[in-house]
């Protein structure tokens, strides 16, 4: 479980984060999305008790993460996959993590199996492929059993079976009842993994709920033709009370109505039909619609500001 | 729990939940954590050697240049006076490089390569941290003095005894040049630590530590002014020689008492790490 009320990030003049307020429940797969900058990793450092939050508060479990007795128990995170230092070895990085909170050997050897690193596991981490990186912070997440995950871009660098290694992981992870807050720039494979989604743009939240929810709150199923009469069928279908687009000659894009109203029309007007189908909304494009303000003012914006320096480092 | 592996589908097994009760930070847990930070990374056992090498050779150098000393009284008027402990300790500065690099090195590699994510992931209340680091580093810099002084001991010891300078272990003079040299050497690498960890890169925190050791007293030696050498006096490595020399030399005026050395050196090591500490607390990782 993680709460949020208000939570703020400022660096100077700029708000890395403004006023979130949210809830991560337990049990769940939550997706963090975001374009660059929107503050998905300021916001994930507040949690983690990294950063201090100009105002608002955070808590993780229950209390602020600071405060909890064995922080390793409670949450295991991914921040950055280069959270390692290079010239050690991934098991003595693991060791270094287990021996502050006691954590048994036999606890690192288990996450070095899980997640596939027993080969590669005396070996130094400068070494390490960007998805072996991945697996290891994994490993280090891992570690303490905790009841709460977070994971910054788990996926990033890793190859297909990695994909599914984590979608599957994390699936897992959750029907035992922990929470999970991963972050992700793929937005079709934060559909196939997430039960919930939190979206954010310019450090404020655009969206949030169940990702089908999310999805249709922001384009809802549209009914796509494609007629030789498209010009007659639009005024038509116009007439209707529908919304119609055209993104190519002999297509439409009908918002506001049905298949099946669509086939009516046509037929009342004797016009004929190619095709008649509904064209259902992916996260990509509700993501892209949603964020758009936000990248636009990102790609806007020409100085390097803070915000990104956060987001980045 | 279920447990996964990277070649598998999920497969559940039953897993015992972890004695909760007894996985949680602990101090010793953490000192250990540093220990094996420390010991599982090459730059260490670099800045070990390389200590341990350049105290004993400048002392080997130091010694064999005895000879030549001798003969040339009237650059070295103090000769007669001068003690074997301190040809032993006179590779001193230069183990202070060392150390004090290792020193800066534990905080700034930290932020330089992100593991300081891990580690304040692991001890979100950060001060333990710091303690387990200048604890951890007061043991290793005894464990490099002490071998390094004995094998300087050793090495020098034909040369030293045509001279008949050869110091003698139930010589108080002795053990104070040798503890004045841990005492020094010990300060630096705290020094060194607390700056590292206020400044957190590398590159800044190492110039400024050796500067400060090093660098900064020759520089000021050639403004003659009086309070510019006051200053001077206090500055690391003059403070020092209080702690470094028998005692019999020390009556030029350049130096400081023993006393107020043990105390200057005490607040070279203390006062940036309790800078560091107050900061740490409050400052993003």
């Amino acid at each position: 479980m993680i709460e949020a009320h208000e939570l703020t990030k400022r660096y100077g003049d700029t708000t890395a984060v403004h006023s979130l307020s949210f809830t991560i429940a337990p049990g769940t797969v939550t997706g963090f999305l975001g374009p660059n900058g929107a503050g998905k990793s300021t916001t994930m450092r507040m949690i983690m008790g990294l950063d201090r939050p100009t105002s608002g508060t955070v808590t993780v479990n229950g209390k602020p993460y600071r405060q909890h007795r064995a922080p390793l128990r409670e949450v295991g995170a991914l921040l950055e996959a280069s959270a390692v230092h290079p010239g050690r070895s991934a098991r003595s990085h693991l060791r270094t993590m287990a021996a502050t909170h006691n954590i048994k050997a036999s606890r690192v050897n288990e996450v070095i199996e899980m997640t596939g690193l027993a080969r590669v596991a005396t070996k130094r981490v400068g070494g390490f492929s960007l998805g072996m990186g991945q697996r290891l912070g994994i490993a280090a997440a891992l570690l303490g059993d905790p009841r709460t995950l977070i994971l910054d871009e788990p996926v990033n660098g890793l190859d297909p079976e990695g994909v599914q290694w984590v979608r599957q992981l994390v699936g897992s992870l959750a029907a035992e009842g922990r929470t999970v807050f991963l972050s992700s720039h793929l937005m079709s494979e934060m559909s196939r993994t997430a039960d919930q989604l939190l979206v954010i743009g310019r450090g404020r939240i655009i969206a949030a709920g169940p990702v089908q929810q999310v999805i249709d709150s922001v384009a809802g199923d549209k009914v796509r033709v494609r007629s030789p009469h498209a010009g007659e069928l639009a005024t038509a279908l116009t007439a209707d009370g529908a919304t119609v687009t055209s993104p190519e000659a002999g297509t439409l894009e009908v918002s506001g109505t049905t298949t099946k109203r669509v086939g009516e029309v046509a037929f009342n007007s004797g016009l004929l039909l190619h095709e008649l189908c509904t064209h259902r909304a992916s996260l990509e494009e509700a993501y892209m619609s949603l964020t758009q303000d936000a990248v636009e003012y990102r790609t806007h914006t020409t100085t390097t500001s803070r915000t990104e320096k956060a987001e980045n480092r | 729990m279920s447990t996964l592996t990277a070649d598998r589908p999920m497969t559940s097994c039953p897993d015992p939940p972890p004695a909760a009760a007894q996985v949680h930070p602990t101090f010793a847990g953490i000192m250990r954590g540093e220990w094996i930070k420390l010991l599982s990374l090459r730059s260490t056992w670099w800045a070990l050697t390389s200590t341990a090498a350049v105290i004993t050779l400048v002392a080997l150098a130091a010694a064999a240049s005895l000879s030549d000393m001798a003969g040339d009284t009237a650059l070295t008027p103090d000769n007669g006076q001068m003690h074997g402990a301190e040809v032993i300790a006179s590779g001193f500065h230069f183990g202070m490089l060392t150390i004090a690099v290792l020193g800066a090195l534990l905080f700034t590699g930290e932020y330089a390569t992100g593991m300081i994510l891990s580690t304040f992931a692991a001890v979100p209340t950060r001060i333990p941290v710091l303690a387990a680091k200048a604890l951890a580093l007061v043991v290793l810099t005894a464990a490099v003095t002490l071998p390094s002084v004995t094998l300087s001991y050793l090495v020098t010891m034909p040369q030293l005894s045509q001279h008949d300078l050869v110091p003698a272990l139930d010589d108080p003079r002795t053990w104070r040049v040798f503890g004045g040299t841990l005492y020094a050497l010990t300060a630096a690498a705290l020094f060194s630590l607390g700056i590292g960890t206020l400044l957190r890169s590398t590159a800044a925190s190492i110039t400024t530590a050796l500067t400060v050791l090093l660098l900064l007293p020759g520089i000021l030696s050639f403004i003659t002014l009086d309070w510019v050498q006051t200053i001077v006096s206090y500055l690391p490595l003059p403070a020092s020689s209080a702690l470094l020399t028998t005692g019999a030399a020390d009556d030029t005026g350049n130096y400081i008492s023993t006393q107020t050395s043990l105390l200057v050196m005490a607040a070279y090591a203390l006062v940036p790490i309790v800078a560091a500490a107050v900061t740490l607390h409050r400052r993003d990782a």
